[in-house]
């Protein structure tokens, strides 16, 4: 083989794994700033001029503007508190300790970020809409079944993600020490 | 002679597949920095096709099949002013009403962050934003008079274009177009030219 054929080779063959590697790690959303408590993922530093390189690719592919540190925080839960990536069959009860915020919210979105179509036009609740008990307690159940209380719709056999905002949160600016026990827990209740 | 190709063959590969790596390496870093300057359908470009120039617009309903960008919360009535402050500085004006909550962000070409602040930022119910570049900024301060404190927020703009989000929240949804009203009040406009 001539010099210039491998050459041409370990040029080509170079360029496309760059990209690969590139295309892989911004599409799956790996970034080295993520912060991680119990089965939510939040980004605090994306968007800003402080975010890392792969931060900043990611939003500026999927076209997302995130939260700034001074409006508040995102949280994404794939997964429940038990580590089993959440399934269209099961019961999810979200409830717990909400860390000091003035306002939080809850949404069923898709892993890109879409809304997914449900009849009852309910994607979400916020903290001044969701039914709480005699203590202030809350609990929404995430279900494709109509369930009592505050009921949060997946359509049927869609694949989902839950995302947790914090407005106006005491804790933006040291959301890196957050522990999975201040954040509510993802539980599987029954799974049909 | 010494047989030479068994001695020099597998270093001559290992080279070879170093280089290869070298490039891959060289290729992939280069496309994670070129990423924000090349990515077509940014938020930027995604603003820009549904909101003019320095005009404050209210961006479509949260709704499936509807966003405008990914991962907006549909409890939040969004507007957004696309600025660009080559025919001088963009002014950003604001009444809120106490207690509702209304998040403003701003925003250079390439989605950099660069200032963001909640309705508690603004002072008895007025909020006042000049987006300026930094010569502008200099004219402006060079007007000041020594008496008067400036009543406005002055932020440099990292670049000439860029955007400013705001997103109210609609506490149930029976609470939308209000949220929606408190964003359509928000005048967007180029700096009136001062006196003299």
């Amino acid at each position: 083989m001539g010099i210039f054929v491998k050459t041409l080779a370990v040029a080509l063959g170079g360029a496309a794994l760059g990209l690969f590697a590139t295309s892989l790690s911004v599409e799956r959303g790996f970034m080295f700033d993520a912060v991680q408590a119990g089965p939510w993922t939040g980004w605090p530093k994306a968007g800003t001029s402080e975010a890392d390189p792969y931060a900043k690719a990611m939003t500026a592919r999927t076209g997302e503007m995130p939260l700034g540190p001074a409006e508040g925080l995102t949280f994404v839960a794939r997964e429940d508190s038990a580590g089993r990536r959440l399934a269209a069959a099961c019961d999810y009860v979200v409830s717990g300790p909400m860390p000091t915020a003035r306002y939080w919210t809850l949404t069923v979105m898709s892993p890109t970020g879409r809304l997914i179509d449900h009849p009852t036009q309910r994607y979400g609740f916020t903290s001044a809409e969701v039914l709480r008990a005699a203590d202030g307690d809350y609990a929404v159940t995430v279900s494709r079944h109509a369930r009592p209380g505050n009921w949060l719709p997946v359509a049927e056999d869609a694949t989902y993600v839950l995302v947790l905002r914090l407005y106006d949160s005491a804790n933006s600016a040291n959301a890196s020490t957050l522990r999975a026990d201040e954040l509510p827990s993802v539980v599987a209740e029954r799974c049909a | 002679m010494t047989p030479r190709r068994p001695i020099g063959f597998v270093p001559s590969l290992l080279l070879w597949a170093l280089a290869l790596l070298c490039i891959a390496g060289i290729v992939h870093i280069a496309s994670i920095l070129m990423m924000p300057r090349v990515a077509s359908r940014d938020a930027f470009a995604r603003i820009s096709a549904v909101a003019p120039v320095n005009q404050m617009t209210l961006l479509p309903a949260t709704l499936p099949g509807a966003e405008v960008t990914p991962f907006e919360d549909p409890a939040m009535a969004l507007g957004a002013c696309r600025f660009d402050l080559t025919r001088g500085p963009v002014r950003i004006r604001a009444s809120l009403p106490p207690e509702a909550l209304l998040l403003m962000s701003f925003h250079g070409r390439y989605g950099q962050l660069f200032y963001a602040m909640t309705d508690r930022g603004a002072s008895r119910g007025r909020l006042e934003v000049v987006l300026a570049t930094r010569d502008q900024l200099d004219d402006i301060e060079s007007r000041d008079s020594d008496e008067e404190l400036p009543q406005e927020l002055r932020l440099q703009a990292p670049t000439l274009q860029g955007f400013f989000v705001a997103r109210a929240l609609a506490e149930r949804p029976s609470l939308m177009a209000e949220a929606q009203a408190r964003i359509t009040s928000i005048v967007c406009e180029l700096a009136p030219k001062p006196a003299g």
